[in-house]
Parts: structure tokens; sequence; C-alpha cells
């Protein structure tokens, strides 16, 4: 696996190649009588093949039902990098490896991968596991989070954004009182409620970066979101059956939180059952994908518009992309 | 803004195609994606031919899921497999000689039962998306053999002479696991080739549906080797994983079921950790060219037809 290039590079890289990024386009006469150059930078945008090969793409898939031309406005010049999407990345690979190493462990990240100035964690503890496999399985899905987060912060480099503040007690309090499940939940109680704690996230991460997907603009940065998002979608699976096997008490719990993720996050669920295990739209089978100001709703378990912070990010995520559509 | 990007982009190839359908018709079957049989050197490939290509994967995995679901193949259900948007003239399917209904497995776990019920009918969608997305370039199903392939492929692996996925749970979980983490490393390969956003996007969704089955078919995999610890479920998935990895030349791409030691939050490697995810020391799942996912299908080093595709696969990218 290729490493991603440190901060630099990547925007060295973006200048470079990618000058349609770094082009503040307010015009739509602009746009369209530069409409030759543009075709030709977006075949080059991710090292992309050039020639009449890909026109010819561009025309037969053109007229495909994969291709949805885009009716919203143009939004303002705000120009979100890479960098960007992949310190929003970071603040959420910061909350999973957090909780996947307090469950395991009882305590998280060391200062080394949290960066100068990290905020607190408030809540958790080591998870009473009652046998081997159970341990197993959390111990893998911990370094595997916390993999990421170092793998972000090393392809970040000084642009690596430092862990928030994070809460992990009374934002699963607030979110179970949200989705009905009782005044409380403690993910930590058991290794079956831990399951029910990782089911919080696991979707949501893949449906984030599925949305992520499509924006960054460097193609060794995809690959690497491409990966880590089919990382999250084993994880999703994995923690989905192993619900199904813990029975449906636990089954209730990961449906309800499921039904306010949907609330929250604009829908994109599939509701967990035997023959349901995979969260996917149910006419193509293909995942969700989700906008930042969705994943920030149910990570900031808010619906309000323009919201900063809350839920388990009390100080709200670090870096540019830290608020929901206004 | 990147989401302004995307959306200039995706005006641009608007008013490109609509100039290019303008064109004379002669011209534009020129540009047009599928009416060359030729082979196309890698410089030329479209996000046709890698739809295309995908395509071909995904029916074989419908294929072997319908089959184990249900005993019928995909056509018998009504899912198209010809060229273009024709329903038939597509390939056959070789199963073993007792005949496709004897492929329905006949299943003891009933949650078992409900995954391959599941799987079955998200790789038929998968297929009828990427069909309807190609439209007229779409290719037809090609020769399918869902059974000297999976003789030959234990023999390789060295799991015995003979393997029938299609006989018990446990034989269609690891029938299963030979398919799923392949697409995912096809999807995750193929991603950064694809040019036009929508089809990025859909391909990543795809990528992601195909990880979920892998991470529900290895957990379902790993919590039976776990309970049945002398039927060697976990080490004949290491052994596909290491012909998968011989066949496409790396050797080191692919992880079975397993345990590994883990350092966590310390500085010793003193926690067991399981393998339920296929990825590399980054936990960045694998990714695979089509020449390497060509090497496994096909059961080759160097990439002669065969294996699950007898006469090869479909279109450009073959």
């Amino acid at each position: 696996m290729a490493v991603l290039q440190r901060t630099p590079d990547v925007t060295e890289q973006a200048v470079q190649t990618d000058g349609l990024l770094r082009i503040p386009i307010t015009e739509r006469g602009t746009l369209v009588r530069n409409v030759d150059e543009l075709i030709r930078r977006a075949l080059t945008r991710r090292n992309f093949l050039v020639g009449a090969g890909s026109a010819a793409a561009l025309a037969a898939v053109g007229c495909s039902k994969t291709f949805q031309p885009a009716t919203t406005p143009l939004a303002p010049t705000t120009t979100l990098t890479d960098v960007d999407y992949l310190n929003f990345a970071l603040n959420l690979e910061y909350l999973e490896a957090s909780y996947y190493l307090i469950a395991a462990t009882g305590s998280g990240l060391e200062a080394a991968d949290a960066g100068n100035g990290a905020g607190t964690v408030t809540g958790g503890a080591m998870v009473p596991f009652t046998s081997k496999i159970q341990q197993e399985y959390a111990y893998e899905i911990a370094q595997d989070e916390l993999n990421h987060v170092r793998f972000l912060r090393s392809a970040l480099g000084s642009a690596a954004v430092s862990a928030p503040a994070i809460d992990l007690e009374n934002s699963f309090n607030a979110a179970a009182s949200a989705a009905g499940i009782g005044s409380s939940f403690n993910p930590f109680a058991s290794f079956d409620a831990f399951l029910v704690g990782a089911f919080v996230f696991e979707d949501v991460g893949v449906t984030a970066y599925h949305g992520a997907a499509t924006l960054l603009t460097s193609s060794t940065n995809l690959g690497a979101a491409a990966g880590i998002m089919a990382v999250e979608a084993y994880h999703a699976a994995e923690i989905r059956t192993l619900i199904l096997q813990a029975g449906s008490t636990y089954v209730g719990y990961a449906n309800q939180i499921s039904a306010l993720r949907a609330t929250l996050g604009g829908g994109n669920e599939t509701s967990l059952s035997l023959t349901s295990v995979v969260a996917c739209d149910p006419t193509n089978a293909i995942a969700y994908a989700r906008t930042t100001s969705e994943v920030l709703s149910i990570v900031y378990a808010t619906s309000v518009g323009g919201a900063t912070s809350g839920g388990f990010f009390p100080a709200g995520l670090n870096g540019n992309i830290n608020s929901t559509t206004p | 803004m990147a989401t302004t990007e995307t959306q200039i982009l995706d005006e641009v190839i608007v008013s490109s195609r609509r100039r290019l359908m303008m064109m004379s018709g002669t011209a534009l079957a020129g540009l047009m994606l599928g009416n060359s049989t030729k082979a196309k050197a890698e410089a030329t490939l479209t996000d046709a031919d890698y739809l295309n290509f995908a395509l071909n994967l995904e029916y074989l995995e419908a294929q072997f899921y319908t089959l184990a679901n249900s005993g019928q193949t995909i056509d018998q259900i009504g899912i198209g497999i010809g060229p273009g948007t024709s329903a038939t003239g597509g390939g056959t399917v070789i199963v073993k000689p007792s005949g496709a209904a004897s492929c329905k497995v006949p299943f003891t776990i009933p949650a078992v039962a409900s995954y391959a019920s599941e799987i079955a009918s998200e790789e038929q969608k998968h297929v009828n998306f990427l069909r309807g997305a190609l439209g007229a370039s779409a290719v037809a199903m090609p020769n399918i053999d869902l059974y000297n392939s999976f003789n030959a492929a234990a023999a390789a692996a060295g799991i015995g002479p003979a393997f029938d996925p299609f006989s018990s749970d446990v034989a269609f979980l690891l029938g299963s696991y030979i398919f799923e983490d392949v697409g995912v490393t096809a999807y995750h390969g193929a991603a950064g080739l694809l040019t036009v956003s929508a089809n990025l996007g859909a391909a990543a969704g795809i990528l992601a549906v195909e990880a979920y089955h892998a991470g529900l078919i290895r957990t379902v995999l790993w919590g039976l080797d776990q309970a049945n610890p002398g039927d060697g479920i976990a080490a004949t998935t290491i052994k596909i994983s290491n012909l998968r990895a011989a066949l496409d030349g790396t050797n080191n791409d692919d992880i079975g079921l397993a345990t590994a030691q883990v350092s966590l939050n310390t500085s010793t490697a003193n926690f067991t950790a399981s393998t339920i995810v296929n990825a590399d020391a980054n936990t960045i799942a694998f990714s695979r060219t089509t020449q390497q996912v060509l090497n496994i299908v096909y059961a080759s080093p160097s990439g002669a037809k065969g294996g699950f595709f007898p006469s090869g696969l479909n279109g450009n990218i073959s």
C-alpha cells in the first residue's frame, strides 16, 4: 500500500495537477467557455487516463443511469481540500480508537497518538469480557482503529489536527434517551452492550468515507480512503453479525439507534435483521453515503443547523469541517 | 470547494455529452464503448471497461449465491445475462453433474441460510445495477464454471482433491470466502481508475457492500472455527488466502482467519486479536490490479483463461 504523501506534497500536488480546485469559479459563463480545459483537468484529476477512450467513457457512461447531472446551485467558494476531509476522518478515528481502546484495555490513546493539546476523554472503562473470543474481537478492532489514527496522522504530518474532547458517557446516555432505549446506556457494562456501542459508530464510518470518496482529489488519498472505508465495512458487518448472535434485546437496541441515526443523518439506514446484515440501499444494494453535515448531525446528536459541538464531541471537531449545514 | 468542483464537472460532462450526441452517427459510434472487440491497451481503458470487468465478477458471485440459495441460475429467476439489454445470449454455467437444483445448500444453521438469501439478493442487484448502468455496452455473462474450478482450487490450495461448496453450511461459507475478499480488492483497485464521479460513488458503494459480505462471512466462519476447533475451518481459510496471494504474485496480500499479537496502546504485543479484517499493516484493505484479479479467478499465475471463467471474461479486460 502506497503511503500517503505528507502534507506539503499533497498541497503541491493539488496545486500542480488539480488547478481546478484552486480556481474560484463563480460564473457559469466562464465555466462553459472553458469547457474543454475543464474536461482536460477532469481527466487528469486523479491521474486519470487520457485520450479518446476517456472522452468516450464520458459519452457512454454519461448516457447511463449512473450519471446524475447536478441540479443544485453552485456553493460559495470556500475551498475545502483533501487535508480537510482527511482531518475530518481523523476526528472520527480518534473517537473510534478511544472507544475501542478503553473498552479493550481501560485506557485510551497515548499522548503521542492524540497530538499536542489533545482534548480530554470523558467516561469509559474496560469491558468485563467473559471469553477469549470476545477479547480477540475487541483487541482487533481497537488495533485497527488505532492504526487508522496513526496512518492519517502520518499522512497529514504537521497538518494533522489533535484529538478533540471526546465524551463516551453523557453521549451514550443522551443517545439512549433520544433513541427510546432508556434514560441511560453504558456500552462498557458487558460485551453485548459494547457491541451496541460499536454499532453506533461503524455504519456511520462507512457512510462518511463513502461520502468523502468522491470529494478527494488525489488518487493516492482516494485509494487510502476507499481502503479504510472497506475496513469500516468489515467492522460494521462483524458487529452487526455479533449483535444478531447476542439476541433480540440487543438487536432491538441497535435498531433504535439505527432509527435515531436515520432521523439525524438523512435516512441512509438499513434495519438489522437476519436477512439484512448489510446496510445498503434496497434497490441496488449499494452502500449509503453521507455528507459531512449528516455525519456531524449524528456524532453531535443534534438536528440543529449550524451546530458546532455536542454528543460525542462536546467541544466540536478539530479542523475546518466542524459545523452542520446552517 | 470540492463539492462545487464535483458539480462543475458534472455540468462539464453533461455539456460534453450533449455535444457528442450532436456529432454524426459514425463519429459517435467510433467513440462509444463496447463496439471494439479488439483488446485495448491499458492506457485506453474506460469507465465502461472497468464496470464491465466488475459485471463479470458480479455474474460469478450472483450465480454462486443464487444456486446456493435456491438451486437456480440467475437467468432462471429473470435476470438478464445477454449482451446489452438482451435477457438471453449469455454463456453457460457448469455445475456439479447432479445439476443446478442439487446446488441448493442443505443448510442446517438457519442464520447461514438467511445470510445466503441476503447475499444472493444483493449480488443479483449488483448485476442488474451494472447492466442498467452500462445499457447497450453491457457485456454478456461469460461461461462460468462452479464445479471443476472449486475442485482445482482445493487441490491447488492443498485442501484436498475435491471441494463442493454446495454441500454444507461450512462448505458454502468457505466457497463464499473465496469470492468476497477478492471482490473487495477488485473494486478497491478500480476505484482510483474511474473517471466519472458518479461511477466512482457507485463503485465505492459496491466496494463497501462486498466488504460487508466479507466481514459477515469471516465473522461467521471464525465463530464456527472457535466453537469446533477440530474442524480446521480457519486453517482452510488460510490455505485459500495463501493461494490467492500466490496467484496474484505478491504472496503477502491476503490474510486468513487466525489470531495475531497486537500492542494496542502499549509498547509490547501482548494482546491476542482475531483477524476478521483482511487488510495491510496500516489496516487499509488490500487493493488488486485487474491482472491480479484475473490471475485469481482464472486460477493461473500467468493469467491464462480458466478457473471460474473457462473462456475468459467478456469485455476489454480479460
